[in-house]
């Protein structure tokens, strides 16, 4: 009888563990076809090296789509000619001010070295993947401002969609990543709100919208190189601790 | 706004720390230190505005942030005030990421790759190391460089792509140059390039290399030597081919003949449709007849006959006869298919006819052979007998008596023609009326092939028109035929002697040994003998009775007409 209970409970218990390993699974492996495979697996190092080169790329991608759009935009000529009338022009505040209007995280991150270095790795992964999540409906709500736009380049809509389907990966490397160096389940993605204040002073010559999706594009820029920071110095850690820590 | 005191830049080198500069313009009075303050304000947390955490003592005008005031990824705000006079002289906003201009690369050095076989070209690897600032490892900065490269002294710098690596080759370089490297570097995503570093100079002396010019020409020498050679010797073998190719044959007349082989081997009808198609004939040589005239043979009265010598009827063209042209086509004549059987001529007739026939041809119904040769007559044979488009056609001449068709029987060696009248009067006799007197036309040619043009109208300007559409050949009875007419030559029946064809004339029709109207050429042997179909049987579907009205034959070799019985008939 006893035998019989614990194998019973034995097979309960590894049908349990395996209904929820299967369902603690969020990847779907799929070979190039599209069909569902089986996931092979991937050694953690390897993982991380493929998070940050989707990190990377997203970033460039983010700065090159910021350069074209202020060059599809024309905001340069404006700005010059507003400059040349004295005018002041919010560009330039734009660019250098990149971040002021953008929306705000449900914690604030570190901006200095030191105080990032002093990030365990749990929230240096924890921040990346709020970072990913919380730009995904923006980029979706850019694509279709971009749309609207008639003279938009081709380039610039395609690296925009581009990048909504890079975070998705990356999302989802991220939340393996947690899994296998933080032993976590998966977190629920909070709620952001996406409130984007318009500019204080919006020029009467440039549509709202046009200033509105540039300062979109910087905020982007900022928070995708905010993830590859973060990824690095996970990566630098891992491989050796003493360097990574500042002196 | 260069005369007021305003900010002249802010830099950080390793993205933990910078500084700002200032000037005080033309404002004399604010030149000393403290008259101007810089205020900054970090945007983020709307703070208060603060003061420069540190002014450089050594540099002037310049606000120094080291670590623990520098936060990236926050956007800074500085003002540049006159504290005693209250005014706000500039400000400028910035986030520290966007003025980083890092370090230059050290340790820059080169490496030769390869020369080139020439030695007039070579490459060189050129390497270095991040800015020891930079604190790339931790990836809190990610460099690119960018290597220049350029000939000494020269103004112009050759600038390579960005390398996100530390390591770049140079390709191309010129030997015997000396060339300056330098590299800097920027933050990717970025656009501020660092200082340049010091610049190295690569050199690579040229090595004298005399010979590696020397074998190049001699090579080429002999490799050209060898091509023509080579040539040469390919047009010398190959001539025939290239002069067929170059130069090619002029094409042989377009007139289509009577392949010797084909008559060797052939079939009668593909000869018949091939002479029928012949349209050498012109409209004014040959009417409204469009057959070739082959055998035009002149038949002249029975009664005549009997006192002229064969020869005579063979040549003469005096007599009007009809005249038949041997017809190789067949056509749909009623009346002549039913008689015309060549299969079974009557065997009597062409007993006497052919006296030397022993026996036939496996395939061949009338085989008349002769011991003598027979100049190459070029005269189809046919195997099918049922297809034969030989006919012949009943004769109208009354003195021969013999049907419209006429059937050559046998060749005589020396060439000559032996027709047999055979069943001639039997079942055409009906065709009589349809038929007008015809001349029968019978040219041989000895040298096989085809007749030419040219012989061609000869033989139809000597015909006279033949206004009936059916034609044929008349067998005429086989007649001795001198042989000194036969030498090799034509016989020629008419009075043109330029014509040099043969023109048997048809001999009497009484004379003659009933044979079969008409048969059929089935070979040649190699004799060059016509090998008839053997008269054997009597034409069955011919309801006359086949022996009719044949003329007596003089004795002589089968169907042949021998050169002596030829000679009888000369004129």
């Amino acid at each position: 009888m006893n035998r019989v209970k614990v194998l019973q409970a034995w097979l309960w218990c590894v049908s349990l563990w395996s209904c929820w390993l299967s369902h603690a699974i969020p990847l779907d492996c799929k070979d190039e076809t599209g069909s569902l495979i089986q996931c092979t697996s991937i050694s953690q190092e390897k993982l991380l090296d493929r998070v940050i080169q989707h990190a990377e790329l997203i970033y460039r991608v983010s700065e090159e789509s910021c350069t074209l759009f202020i060059v599809s935009s024309q905001l340069e000529n404006m700005q010059r000619m507003m400059e040349d009338m004295f005018v002041p022009y919010p560009l330039h505040a734009l660019r250098n001010q990149g971040g002021t209007v953008c929306h705000t995280k449900p914690f604030p991150i570190p901006g200095s070295k030191t105080e990032i270095q002093q990030i365990s790795d749990k929230w240096l992964l924890h921040s990346v993947l709020m970072l990913v999540q919380s730009w995904m409906e923006p980029l979706i709500y850019l694509q279709t401002t971009l749309n609207r736009y008639d003279d938009a380049p081709d380039a610039l809509l395609n690296k925009t969609k581009w990048v909504s389907d890079k975070l998705l990966s990356l999302e989802q490397g991220v939340v393996v990543l947690i899994r296998k160096m933080l032993d976590e389940g998966i977190l629920t993605p909070s709620v952001f709100e996406h409130t984007l204040t318009p500019y204080d002073e919006p020029s009467p010559e440039i549509p709202e919208s046009v200033l509105r999706d540039y300062n979109l594009l910087i905020c982007f820029k900022k928070d995708a190189h905010k993830m590859e920071t973060f990824l690095k110095l996970l990566k630098c850690r891992q491989s050796n601790k003493l360097s990574c820590l500042s002196y | 706004s260069f005369y007021r005191p305003h900010f002249t830049g802010c830099r950080s080198r390793e993205q933990e720390t910078f500084r700002c500069w200032w000037s005080a313009g033309i404002f004399q009075n604010l030149t000393e230190p403290g008259a101007l303050r810089v205020f900054y304000q970090t945007k983020n947390f709307l703070s208060e505005w603060q003061e420069c955490p540190d002014y450089t003592r050594t540099v002037k005008n310049e606000c120094y942030f080291n670590k623990t005031f520098t936060q990236i990824w926050t956007s800074y705000c500085i003002q540049l005030r006159s504290v005693r006079e209250n005014i706000t002289y500039d400000e400028a906003c910035f986030t520290v990421e966007n003025i980083v201009h890092p370090d230059p690369p050290i340790g820059l050095n080169w490496t030769l790759l390869n020369v080139s076989r020439s030695g007039l070209h070579f490459d060189v690897l050129v390497r270095w190391a991040p800015p020891p600032s930079a604190d790339v490892q931790m990836g809190w900065m990610s460099l690119v460089y960018q290597v220049q490269y350029r000939v000494r002294n020269n103004s112009h710098w050759e600038m390579l792509d960005l390398e996100s690596g530390t390591q770049q080759s140079i390709y191309g370089l010129h030997t015997d140059k000396e060339y300056e490297v330098r590299v800097r570097c920027k933050m990717s995503a970025f656009d501020n390039f660092g200082e340049f570093s010091d610049s190295i100079i690569v050199h690579v002396a040229q090595i004298p290399s005399k010979e590696s010019t020397f074998p190049t020409t001699l090579v080429l020498i002999f490799g050209v030597i060898g091509v023509v050679i080579l040539l040469v010797l390919l047009i010398f073998s190959q001539q025939q081919r290239l002069m067929v190719i170059f130069l090619p044959p002029i094409p042989a007349p377009k007139i289509k003949g009577i392949d010797p082989e084909l008559l060797k081997n052939g079939k009668l009808d593909q000869l018949n449709s091939l002479l029928s198609s012949q349209d050498m004939y012109k409209p004014d040589f040959y009417h409204e007849d469009p057959w070739v005239e082959f055998i035009q043979l002149d038949l002249d009265d029975p009664a005549e006959k009997n006192e002229s010598s064969d020869t005579q009827h063979l040549l003469g063209v005096s007599r009007s006869g009809s005249s038949h042209v041997l017809n190789f086509k067949s056509d749909d004549d009623s009346g002549r298919a039913s008689c015309y059987d060549p299969e079974i001529p009557n065997p009597e007739d062409l007993a006497s006819l052919l006296p030397g026939h022993s026996g036939r041809g496996d395939n061949h119904p009338l085989v008349s052979r002769s011991s003598s040769s027979i100049p190459d007559l070029g005269v189809q044979q046919t195997s099918e007998v049922e297809e034969t488009p030989i006919q012949t056609q009943p004769a109208v001449p009354s003195w021969v008596n013999m049907d419209f068709y006429a059937q050559v029987s046998d060749f005589t060696p020396a060439g000559g023609v032996v027709l047999s009248p055979g069943q001639l009067n039997s079942c055409p006799e009906k065709k009589k009326e349809e038929e007008n007197e015809k001349k029968i036309q019978f040219q041989l040619v000895s040298d096989g092939a085809y007749t030419s043009e040219n012989t061609a109208r000869q033989l139809s300007a000597s015909v006279p028109p033949s206004p009936g559409p059916e034609q044929g050949y008349q067998t005429f009875p086989t007649q001795a035929v001198e042989g000194n007419l036969w030498n090799g030559e034509y016989l020629v029946s008419t009075s043109d002697s330029q014509t040099p064809y043969l023109l048997p004339e048809a001999p009497p029709a009484p004379i003659l040994p009933p044979v079969s109207d008409y048969t059929v050429v089935q070979e040649v042997d190699a004799q060059h003998s016509l090998l008839l179909n053997p008269p054997s049987s009597q034409p069955a579907i011919c309801p006359h009775s086949p022996n009719k009205h044949l003329p007596a034959m003089p004795t002589m070799p089968m169907g042949y007409l021998t050169p002596d019985l030829l000679g009888n008939l000369t004129p």
